[in-house]
């Protein structure tokens, strides 16, 4: 067995195409990815139909060598590599193996974040809709210096940040420095930083990242004396038993906490920071399942968000979406297999 | 006919063999193993699924009770539960090594690899649990040190205000029982919460104000090497590998991720008799024609924050940055 497919697959984009991850447990030594959908047409100018990639560090970070149709008659291929920028070419989005977990990005600097409702971001950037980014240096707005968001409507200029309604802050942000983290930590659920809660018969709490806590979790909030309504910490708490989450939106939960009467939760002002106590979180505390024998519904379980596990499989290869990008554009039917030679590098082969 | 004159020397006689090798090997760095300090151990059976439910009752109210003498009973109350779960997975590492390693340069090998593989099974084990506290507990940013930044170097007053968390919400210190004491082992300093920490905040350690450093504890009998100093009611164990994310403070700095918590705060889950496997494929196994032989260490791991009150912890940048 001397160089063997590890992993193969195929995956079909939806109608608004995301980037994969393919999980690869032995590694490989060599990617390929086949766009049948894109290979059949007759596309645009600089389409990729095939992407390569070669392990040992022969490929860097976010490349490849990419196939893509020339777009004259009779239709011709062009191979070079995805970081090629040289004129009349243009960089796209490659491989990336990823063999351990995400560190943050690089550095990206901003010139302004709104204090509406939702916050917007100015920014020159490459993030692609549904990143999350860890944002600091908020000059102006240092109450959320370090906070991670979920970003959304993201052009190149900048993006918006659902999770945040910043109109009651006192200033806007005139400078920012963003870094891209990975969508999910190490370990599942993980604690949220809250942006938001409403004082009702039924709290409403907003988080600053688009979350997958579900209907039927219990949580604990850590709400320092800086956010106002630290009665929603467990010790304030009549028996100190945890919230209930009773329904959910993408960056919202209800509580089954009457929070009518407690303080106000507000972000403290930008001047108080670095002294002020940031920030306010929740983690989750488990899970109380519920039968409602009149519905027939069950809620509080779900075993795939609920237990504790981890977030991300590692080693895996990122394939980007996009038209020039091996994971490929909407609708596109991408074939990916991986392969590995048993016993050598691709720096040190060895015959077997 | 000339002959070649003068001593003979190392230089124009090369030796035989160029090297040879000491008597021991060398220490393969390892690096602290701190992030099952504390944390509750649990059983899962085999063939009963891959989840283990670890269950609470929460306090029954003490609201109302009195009984007025009219004859009519108090309200009955339903107990709370909080069910806890985890998912087990399983993790493992294998070293292929082919004939000619062993018949032409070295010896031993299968004591040695085992060895390297029993390191990575527990230092695996460390980083998962590791990755656990960095992921799903609250943190509260440190403000009380003064090199400007958020969070903040630490400080006393940042100590005591996760003590203040804990205590206000019934955690139970980790050292007034005898079977912490055995876990972690003990010394002179009264009972006491844990903290882990990255071995890069030390230097900040001794400037907080009323450290115990290590040395100093009255007596020195059972100290773990991974403990470091006292702080307030912590006790502080530290670790290269301990949780930091570099450049996302203010001002662009590494951050670093302190969980402190007492008794039943997190729990690891070992699967009934897979624990620690290590084993051998022998050559005619792995190979067709026998020349390559395999040694393997895989466990399976389930871990779990089993109450979010009794664990809390800081945030922290360091006073030089980082």
């Amino acid at each position: 067995m001397a160089f063997t497919i590890v992993t193969q697959g195929t995956f079909t984009q939806p109608a608004t195409a995301v980037s994969q991850n393919i999980p690869l447990p032995s590694g490989a030594d060599y990617f390929v990815t086949t766009n049948l959908t894109q290979m059949a047409l007759q596309p645009s100018t600089g389409v990729v139909v095939r992407g390569e990639w070669y392990g040992g560090g022969l490929t860097a970070i976010n490349d490849g060598i990419r196939w893509k149709k020339n777009g004259t008659t009779p239709f011709g291929l062009q191979i070079d590599t995805f970081a090629n920028a040289v004129s009349p070419n243009s960089a796209s989005n490659g491989f990336t193996y990823v063999n351990s977990f995400p560190q943050p990005g690089p550095a990206v600097v901003g010139t302004a974040i709104t204090n509406a409702n939702p916050a917007v971001v100015t920014m020159t950037n490459t993030f692609s809709e549904g990143d999350v980014v860890q944002l600091f240096n908020t000059t102006g707005m240092l109450q959320i210096a370090g906070m991670a968001f979920t970003i959304s409507s993201v052009s190149g200029s900048g993006f918006t940040l659902l999770g945040l309604n910043a109109s009651g802050f006192a200033t806007a942000a005139t400078a920012v420095t963003a870094r891209k983290i990975n969508k999910m930590m190490p370990v599942e659920p993980r604690f949220l930083y809250v942006t938001g809660i409403t004082q009702a018969t039924q709290g409403v709490v907003t988080v600053s990242e688009a979350h997958n806590y579900v209907v039927g979790q219990k949580i604990e909030f850590s709400i320092p004396g800086s956010f106002g309504m630290v009665q929603l910490n467990n010790y304030y708490l009549p028996q100190n038993a945890p919230p209930v989450i009773t329904a959910v939106t993408t960056y919202t939960f209800t509580i089954n906490v009457n929070t009518t009467n407690f303080t106000a939760f507000a972000f403290p002002l930008s001047t108080q920071s670095p002294v002020a106590a940031l920030f306010a979180t929740v983690a989750s505390a488990g899970q109380s399942t519920q039968f409602n024998p009149i519905t027939g519904v069950q809620t509080g379980y779900n075993f795939q968000y609920v237990p504790f596990h981890s977030g991300n499989f590692v080693p895996y290869m990122y394939l980007p979406a996009g038209a020039q990008s091996p994971g490929g554009a909407a609708n596109d039917v991408i074939v990916y297999q991986a392969y590995k030679m048993e016993t050598g590098t691709i720096n040190s082969p060895i015959p077997s | 006919m000339t002959f070649p004159s003068g001593i003979t020397n190392i230089n124009n006689m090369a030796p035989e063999l160029p090297v040879q090798a000491s008597e021991d090997l060398l220490s393969t760095p390892m690096f602290n193993l701190i992030h099952s300090f504390g944390v509750d151990l649990h059983h899962a059976e085999s063939y009963v699924g891959k989840t283990t439910r670890m269950s609470r009752f929460e306090r029954l109210s003490t609201e109302g009770g009195q009984l007025d003498g009219s004859g009519i009973d108090p309200a009955s109350e339903v107990p709370i539960r909080t069910d806890i779960d985890s998912t087990m997975e399983i993790y493992a590492k294998s070293i292929v090594t082919n004939e000619q390693v062993v018949l032409y340069e070295n010896s031993k090998t299968l004591t040695k690899f085992t060895a390297l593989l029993g390191q990575w099974l527990r230092e695996k084990e460390d980083l998962l649990m590791r990755d656990l506290f960095s992921s799903s507990v609250s943190y509260i940013n440190a403000t009380g040190g003064l090199n400007g930044d958020q969070p903040s170097n630490i400080s006393l007053n940042d100590v005591n205000n996760i003590e203040n968390i804990l205590l206000g919400n019934d955690a139970r210190s980790m050292l007034t029982s005898l079977d912490a004491t055995r876990m972690i082992g003990t010394a002179g300093v009264r009972d006491a919460f844990i903290a882990l920490a990255n071995t890069n905040l030390c230097a900040d350690f001794q400037k907080v104000q009323g450290v115990l450093l290590k040395s100093a504890y009255p007596s020195q009998e059972g100290i773990r090497p991974e403990e470091y100093c006292s702080i307030s009611r912590f006790r502080f164990f530290v670790s290269s590998k301990a949780a930091k994310t570099p450049g996302i403070s203010l001002k662009g700095n590494t951050v670093y991720t302190i969980p402190m918590f007492g008794l039943e705060a997190a729990a690891k889950i070992e699967q009934n008799n897979y624990t620690a496997v290590i084993g051998y494929r022998p050559p005619w196994v792995v190979s067709s024609v026998a020349q390559n032989s395999q040694l393997y260490a895989k466990f399976a791991i389930a871990r779990a924050i089993t109450n979010q009150n009794w664990i809390s912890g800081l945030n922290v940048t360091t006073f030089q940055p980082s």
